[in-house]
């Protein structure tokens, strides 16, 4: 009986190391990311990868890192979930069981995040995410030593956050071009659970301003032929349509509401100023777009045009949301820097000092986490006047989340 | 009124490059027994050559023409490399109709990268009739269907080689007996319908911005229209394009908007239900002598 339960307890023990993230014998710290590289929401999703391979770049072309006295190197090892969840799934458990990495970057489609934590909380694998969904499960007790999120953070505002830094910074955008005071809108959204859980929060957002939103328009995900949507849309006779959230669904939908002569201004949510001077795009009236968050065409962010010089340099296509990057390109640094503050990989270790860390990112000069693993700095927002002038500003977010 | 009136032009529109793809599936399947799911890949490679042709400093109606017959020769070498083997077993050329999908959408990303792909809209004059904005590149969209359409109709009534292919349709092997040179009939179907899917994609990308997955709602939205008109039938094909198109717009401008493809399917659901063989009748795919 002793020898089967010594033999267990050795098998026991060769399982967990097998199972524990492991170095390579030549310091190398394997980093994962899940993102869509194809399907439909491959705009943001290739920025991934760009993002965090540019800053594993850096950090390698710097010499690497010291914990423990070793230096480090990062390797990228990146999977294409190819927009669909069951993808997503498969390519965390591979990164997390076979490729052993330290730590997950993704996936940028909010639900698919929540499905990959399930596996990478209990392997305690340091998670990061830049998708606002994750407030439905960050909380005191989930991130808590032990809690089922320890692991896992949020490298987005909280949604209450970001939709009202944007509904503002439309408004006070549009008004001076507009002439007049705006106060009706409608929302246009993708109907998908990204486009429903944050379509619910800039409703309230554009209601605390004072607008008037008669009706939220859901489309179709995949839809290219708006004109059916726009039309509902006209008949409600509103100041301004919000195209909310898609990127690459807004672009298409625009040139059709001019056409149609849907509203009297229109607001892209996460179209890059750049993309409109890229394409040559134009309006009769103002259109406002908004980036995630800082703007690549067209920023009043200091340190946005270095960031996004090197960026294109290193072949990443300019995109719609060429900016998304950014929410994960930080983090890389973020996370050196908190393993080099442990000075230890160990995942409890490193949730600490990423909690209590001060970093100086491309987003903002004080990033830091909140008790409940979620980040907070601006979103920056930008107007194109009928003229083709563009100017931006930097919209800081709301104390509280609208009572109503 | 201005409103009701704007919503059934924009589903003419849309209900035109539908029809497109649908007449091309139609004639396919119904004619020649190969089910295509790739055929909205057909499509959407019609919308990348015309993008290339364009942003190549070409003309517009140079780039339809080049996407005709490109598309034409892509299904040309696809019919007599891939899909003759298959004939006999319908299955197999269903399923390789899927892995040709994925390998075609990836040949365009591998090239060209996922991105939107869009060119200068050919006509841009917006006339306002009574507040109805009626863009001048979706009437054009839609004559050049209505043409296409009635050369088609003329060419499966009314011609010798329309009446062969119908006898083919009917008995196969009694065809070929008559001296009808089925097999290269098939390859004319099919590089037909192809063709006609590159012209789709050509006034697809002349609407609307197009992506290298644009193909996979397009062909089932196409499917649909074709058993709901009935296989094989062409008027079939135009009607209930019509009818689809009119639906997704009234079901976005007046019902729940996000239920606006379950309105379509639900509709063919329905249609199959009450009749198998579609609104308009259709032919069941080929039939072989037993």
């Amino acid at each position: 009986m002793k020898t089967v339960l010594k033999m267990g307890a050795s098998l026991a023990l060769c399982l967990g190391a097998l199972a524990h993230p492991a170095f390579a014998e030549d310091n190398i710290v394997k980093i994962g990311v899940v993102a869509a590289e194809s399907g439909s929401f491959v705009s943001a999703g290739h920025t991934l990868p760009a993002g965090v391979g540019l800053a594993v770049k850096q950090i390698n072309d710097a010499g690497g890192f010291k914990v423990g006295g070793k230096t480090y190197k990062l390797e990228m090892v990146k999977r294409d979930d190819r927009t669909d969840i069951s993808t997503a799934i498969a390519a965390t458990q591979e990164l997390v069981r076979d490729v052993k990495v330290q730590a997950i970057f993704g996936s940028e489609t909010h639900d698919f995040t929540l499905a990959m934590a399930k596996i990478t909380q209990p392997a305690k694998i340091i998670h990061f995410a830049g998708n606002s969904t994750l407030a439905k499960i960050l909380n005191a007790d989930s991130v808590k030593p032990g809690g089922e999120d320890h692991y896992l953070f949020q490298s987005e505002p909280q949604e209450f956050q970001r939709s009202g830094s944007t509904a503002r910074g439309v408004l006070s955008l549009l008004e001076p071009l507009l002439g007049f005071k705006p106060k009706k809108s409608v929302m246009i959204v993708g109907n998908d659970a990204t486009g429903q859980f944050l379509s619910s929060y800039y409703y309230k957002a554009l209601k605390a301003e004072g607008q008037d939103v008669p009706d939220i328009i859901f489309y179709p995900p995949d839809t290219t032929d708006f004109s059916p949507f726009l039309t509902r849309a006209k008949s409600l006779n509103p100041d301004i349509i919000h195209f909310w959230y898609n990127g690459d669904s807004t672009l298409t939908a625009l040139p059709q509401a001019l056409e149609l002569g849907a509203a009297k201004s229109y607001f892209l949510f996460g179209v890059d100023p750049g993309i409109w001077k890229e394409k040559q795009l134009s309006a009769d009236v103002p259109v406002a777009m908004s980036c995630v968050p800082v703007c690549w065409g067209e920023s009043s962010n200091p340190k946005a045009k270095a960031y996004f010089d090197a960026y294109f340099a290193a072949g990443a296509p300019h995109g719609v949301t060429s900016s998304v990057s950014l929410l994960y390109h930080d983090y890389v640094h973020f996370l050196v820097e908190a393993w080099q503050k442990a000075d230890s990989f160990d995942p409890d270790k490193t949730v600490d000092a990423l909690l209590t860390l001060h970093h100086k990112g491309v987003v903002s000069d004080d990033l830091t986490f909140n008790p409940t693993h979620q980040v907070t700095h601006a979103t920056e927002v930008c107007a194109a006047a009928p003229g083709g002038a563009i100017s931006c500003a930097m919209q800081q977010p709301p104390a509280e989340a609208p009572k109503s | 009124m201005d409103i009701f009136i704007q919503q059934i032009l924009n589903g003419l529109s849309i209900a035109s490059v539908i029809t497109l793809i649908a007449i091309g599936v139609t004639l396919i399947f119904g004619l020649t027994g190969i089910i295509n799911f790739a055929h909205g890949e057909f499509l959407m490679i019609g919308g990348i050559v015309t993008w290339l042709a364009v942003s190549a400093g070409l003309g517009f109606p140079l780039a339809v023409v080049l996407a005709i017959l490109a598309v034409g020769l892509m299904g040309y070498i696809l019919e007599r490399g891939l899909f003759r083997f298959t004939l006999e077993r319908p299955t197999n050329g269903f399923i390789v109709s899927l892995g040709l999908i994925v390998v075609l959408q990836h040949v365009v990303v591998l090239f060209w990268n996922p991105n939107q792909k869009s060119i200068p809209r050919p006509l841009t004059t917006v006339w306002d009739v009574g507040g109805v904005r009626i863009a001048s590149v979706r009437v054009m969209v839609i004559l050049i269907t209505i043409a296409v359409v009635a050369l088609s109709f003329r060419m499966i009534t009314a011609s010798r080689y329309g009446r062969a292919l119908r006898a083919s349709v009917e008995d196969r092997d009694t065809a070929a007996l008559m001296g009808i040179p089925v097999r290269r009939y098939i390859t004319g179907v099919f590089v037909l319908g192809s063709a006609l899917a590159g012209l789709g994609g050509a006034l697809l990308i002349a609407l609307f911005p197009i992506t290298p997955f644009t193909g996979g709602t397009m062909v089932m939205k196409g499917f649909a229209v074709a058993l709901i008109g009935g296989l094989g039938n062409i008027y079939g094909a135009v009607a209930a394009g019509l009818i689809l198109g009119i639906v997704e717009g009234f079901s976005a401008g007046y019902g729940f908007s996000q239920w606006t493809d379950a309105y379509s399917f639900a509709l063919m659901i329905l249609v199959l239900i009450v009749r198998p063989h579609g609104l308009f009748g259709g032919t069941s795919g080929p039939r072989m002598a037993s």
